[in-house]
């Protein structure tokens, strides 16, 4: 009777019906994922125009953070969660904070900020690269296995905290310097 | 990792670059200086992805490595632009005076 009852043309057909859904899926998912992937660079491509473009430092400094943030969102995208966090926490959450308020500090705008002659070999740079990443045949590689608890050893943990301790107190040290600055001032 | 997915990482990096060196290129003050050297990093850190489907293990402590060397050496710029603006008075790369003679 069970035999019969799969035996049927509706639910002979439907496994291939799901089997068909679940293939689309897969491969639609793996399109999203590289139109996702190119969504993002395009952002950060366009984001790092606009730090060429705009003439107000502040602004400059807003754009390539977000260029920055574009930049881990690749890393988060392809499942790489640290340095993700490394890059947002210590590079545009530290560096580029105190860049923000310097820009906010130093905040001109320059008469002409694109130096035209300089312009025309860079875009003859980017033509060859784009040419021969288009001629050259990139082969795939293998899909990214990364396990976070190999570097649970005491040497990356001594070599993480040495580094963080570096950065906070160059940050410091820095921050002392503004405030003396500030205090000069007035 | 898929052909194009390494081909739009490569380009977008290669883009970044470029439009970094030619922000350093071009910048008249120091502060449009720093921000040109973070986006040539970020292109840094973008051609780093690659690496980790060939060896994650090590390119995890290279990224580690860059991340806190690139942040030092920012750093030490910040500083040095608080330097320059409590010495001269002006942070602009426009004109270089010394001693009486400007470039």
């Amino acid at each position: 009777m069970v035999e019969g009852f799969f035996s049927t043309r509706y639910y002979r057909k439907k496994p291939k019906v799901f089997l068909t859904i679940v293939q689309n899926f897969e491969s639609m998912s793996i399109e999203i994922e590289t139109l996702l992937l190119f969504a993002i660079a395009g952002v950060a491509v366009l984001s790092s125009l606009a730090v060429l473009l705009t003439r107000d430092n502040f602004y400059a400094s807003m754009f390539m953070s977000a260029t920055l943030i574009m930049v881990a969102g690749v890393y988060a995208l392809f499942n790489l969660q640290p340095v993700f966090v490394l890059i947002v926490f210590i590079f545009v959450g530290a560096i580029g904070i105190v860049t923000v308020a310097l820009a906010a500090t130093y905040r001109f705008a320059p008469e002409r900020q694109i130096s035209v002659l300089w312009a025309l070999p860079v875009i003859i740079t980017a033509f060859i690269l784009a040419f021969s990443v288009h001629i050259s045949n990139l082969a795939p590689l293998e899909k990214i296995q990364f396990a976070l608890p190999k570097f649970m050893t005491p040497e990356y943990l001594l070599l993480i905290l040495s580094l963080t301790a570096l950065i906070i107190l160059l940050l410091l040290s820095v921050l002392k310097m503004g405030i003396e600055k500030e205090v000069r001032k007035s | 990792m898929q052909g194009i997915e390494l081909a739009i990482i490569y380009v977008t990096s290669f883009s970044i670059l470029l439009v970094g060196y030619l922000t350093a290129i071009s910048s008249k003050d120091l502060i449009r200086l720093l921000i040109a050297l973070e986006l040539m990093f970020g292109a840094v850190f973008m051609s780093l992805i690659p690496l980790f489907s060939a060896i994650s293990d090590a390119a995890f402590g290279i990224a580690i490595i860059t991340i806190f060397t690139s942040s030092g050496e920012l750093l030490v710029l910040i500083a040095a632009i608080v330097t320059m603006d409590m010495q001269r008075k002006n942070i602009y790369t426009s004109s270089i005076t010394l001693g009486g003679d400007k470039l």
